[in-house]
């Protein structure tokens, strides 16, 4: 039996996996258990996961160095795997939470349409900070925070790629 | 057929059009833009012109570009698909003057349909019922305001000249009414390149219902029955189904006739199709003519056996109907997905990028409509529709176990999508039993999202039980693209019998 610890989306979550036979796995998750069956092993492989409510066909991949991708109905997610133990007891530290921070970024590539902000201004938690235009959408950029705008990174027009600097909302709460 | 058609669009809606051009002979060139230059409609298009530019004012909503192009290839005709400038009274006209066939209706129909606020009148006139709402174009931000005032909230703020669902905002207050407006202003002038929107009062949890109709060029109309599209998020349309669990057949004629007399009254040819509100009362009320092709027209081929594009083409070629409306019969059910690439978990945000495996799900019933395949691009710059299932069954409920096991076997990896949502849907108690209406997809979005919520604890399991069996994944760490699986399955055929 091999232990992990595997944290998606910032939730961890206490696995055990154990080889009941040749392509098929015993999984415990936080207590419930899984039946895991391999189908195919290319790159990305293929697994059939059954739970007591359903069957579910997913694929997976492992990425350098502690990750791995997971699709399940075409959604992807990540998953940072580190082993606990293997067979016995192991021990590895929480993982940090991340805090709400006042970095806004871009979700997604497109096109700055208009900067509603100036720098200094206050804004509170879900203020419209810009407005991004991708996939013939506008879509109002909000702040994650209550703060005080201390940096703009784009101007109107500007094409940003993904995961692009946009705004710095300095909270003002102390 | 004589026709040299010219494919003024791209994508799924591309491929779709030269599928039926290539059964019935028609020759096709296909534009393309920057981004698109991999695209799957290019290979099988007869001829290929290239924009050179990537957003869609340089590409696709470029006016003299696309003349130039079909002048240069020697096309007679030209086909716009939707979206883009399949509703453009100016470039129906720019074909017009330079004697292109534009497959659908005349300039002078378009011009009457194309502005809403020109369109409530006009079936006013015919005796369609309108939704109450303001008579002209809002001036700013304060007669967005005291016009919605006066209505009542909520109201809709709609482009004039907009359409598809784009370029519209629900407005609860007196406050919203003044932000939106900036917002739907922009909108409609990134879709549709003008500036004027109007007031609608928003009706109380109404049914979209809509007619699709085909009419000739001596203004013969049939009507090919109605399609369901209440499925909705801010107004785009997620699933459509042909015909309608809220219609009996007393309500199906009423509408269908409605939809006949408007379309006379606009004097209207191609294939068009009418909208409608449909209240729980049984009152219905005109939104808006689609003057196209339209996205979920595949449901209406699956229920009627009619190939749309045909009888367009058809049309734009003799100017005459060969259908009668008394040979049209609607049969089974027909449910579409619209799969979306757009991330249910961050609130349906765009997420264009590499999909590295398509696989569609085929089998008895089930149709794909997609310029999917593993390795392509999605790009940035257009609509986030890629691709369309739909199903076709004996009733509603066949027609419901169909599209479960086909959601179950499409496989779409790189770019999350709406996937997860309609599973989500075909499980859900009131969709099954067809008790929805235009609000509903909110009301059950909590739901999808504590599913997702489980995908996370699956995808731990996945996760953990993937490092079991492959702890190091030396061979993975080149940096090439990964290939399909058929690839990589043919690799190793090859490799084997060298």
């Amino acid at each position: 039996m091999r232990r992990f610890r595997v944290l998606v989306n910032a939730k961890s979550y206490d696995v055990s996996v154990e080889q009941a036979q040749k392509g098929k796995f015993h999984v415990v998750i936080d207590g419930a258990p899984y039946e895991v069956e391999g189908v195919t092993d290319l790159e990305v492989a293929s697994w059939i996961v059954k739970s007591p409510s359903e069957t579910l066909h997913t694929h997976a991949k492992v990425v350098p160095v502690d990750r791995v991708d997971v699709w399940i109905a075409d959604m992807p997610f990540q998953a940072s795997v580190q082993v606990v133990g293997i067979g016995g007891y192991g021990i590895v530290p929480e993982p940090q939470r991340s805090t709400s921070s006042g970095q806004v970024t871009a979700l997604m590539p497109g096109r700055i349409t208009s900067v509603l902000v100036k720098e200094g201004e206050v804004v509170s938690e879900g203020g419209a900070l810009l407005i991004l235009e991708a996939m013939k959408m506008q879509n109002e950029i909000t702040s994650p925070i209550s703060g005080r705008v201390k940096s703009i990174f784009v101007q109107e027009g500007a094409t940003v790629r993904k995961d692009a600097k946009l705004v710095e909302i300095e909270s003002t709460e102390k | 057929m004589k026709t040299r058609l010219l494919i003024a669009n791209r994508g799924e809606i591309a491929l779709r059009i030269i599928r039926t051009c290539r059964k019935l002979g028609v020759r096709t060139v296909t534009v393309y833009s920057e981004p698109d230059q991999g695209s799957l409609p290019l290979r099988y298009a007869d001829e290929r012109y290239p924009l050179h530019g990537s957003t869609p004012t340089d590409t696709y909503l470029n006016i003299p570009k696309l003349i130039n192009a079909a002048k240069e290839t020697k096309c007679d005709a030209v086909h716009p698909g939707y979206g883009f400038l399949s509703e453009d009274e100016r470039f129906v006209r720019a074909c017009e003057e330079n004697s292109l066939t534009f497959i659908g209706p005349s300039s002078t129909a378009l011009e009457k349909l194309e502005n809403k606020l020109e369109a409530r009148k006009t079936m006013q006139g015919a005796g369609v019922p309108v939704i109450p709402g303001s008579d002209g174009p809002l001036k700013d931000e304060d007669s967005a305001a005291d016009i919605a005032d006066s209505i009542g909230y909520p109201v809709i703020l709609k482009a004039v000249y907009g359409g598809g669902g784009r370029g519209m905002r629900v407005a609860k207050n007196r406050e919203e009414a003044r932000r939106f407006f900036r917002i739907t202003t922009l909108e409609s002038r990134s879709a549709f390149g003008r500036d004027e929107i109007y007031i609608e009062k928003r009706l109380n949890n109404p049914r979209h219902i809509e007619i699709q109709a085909i009419a000739d060029k001596h203004n013969r109309i049939v009507s090919l029955g109605e399609r369901e599209c209440s499925i909705q998020r801010r107004h785009q349309k997620l699933l459509e189904e042909a015909p309608s669990v809220a219609l009996d057949e007393r309500l199906k004629k009423q509408i269908s006739d409605a939809a006949i007399k408007g379309l006379e009254a606009s004097g209207y040819s191609n294939a068009g199709t009418v909208e409608f509100l449909l209240e729980e009362t049984g009152n219905f009320y005109f939104l808006e003519v689609n003057k196209r092709l339209q996205v979920e027209h595949l449901v209406t081929e699956l229920t009627t056996g009619i190939d749309i594009v045909e009888e367009q083409l058809k049309i734009a070629e003799t100017s005459n109907l060969e259908l009668s409306q008394n040979e049209i019969r609607v049969k089974g059910w027909a449910i579409n997905c619209r799969i979306n690439a757009e991330d249910p978990r961050r609130n349906f945000v765009p997420s264009p990028g590499r999909v590295f495996i398509y696989h569609p799900p085929t089998g008895p019933g089930i149709r794909v409509d997609s310029a999917l395949y593993s390795g392509c691009d999605i790009p940035e710059f257009y609509d986030s529709l890629i691709a369309k299932l739909s199903v076709y069954g004996s009733n509603r409920s066949d027609a419901i176990s169909r599209m479960k096991v086909a959601l179950d076997e499409i496989e779409i990896l790189g770019v999350p999508t709406t996937v997860p949502l309609h599973r989500e849907l075909m499980r859900d108690e009131r969709f099954v039993q067809g008790k929805f209406d235009t609000t509903y997809l909110n009301e059950m979005l909590p739901r999808l999202m504590s599913t997702i919520y489980e995908f996370e604890r699956i995808a731990a399991v996945v996760a953990a039980v993937q490092k079991t069996r492959n702890p190091s994944n030396h061979h993975l760490m080149k940096g090439h693209m990964l290939v399909s699986r058929w690839r990589a399955a043919a690799r190793t055929h090859m490799a084997s019998s060298r």
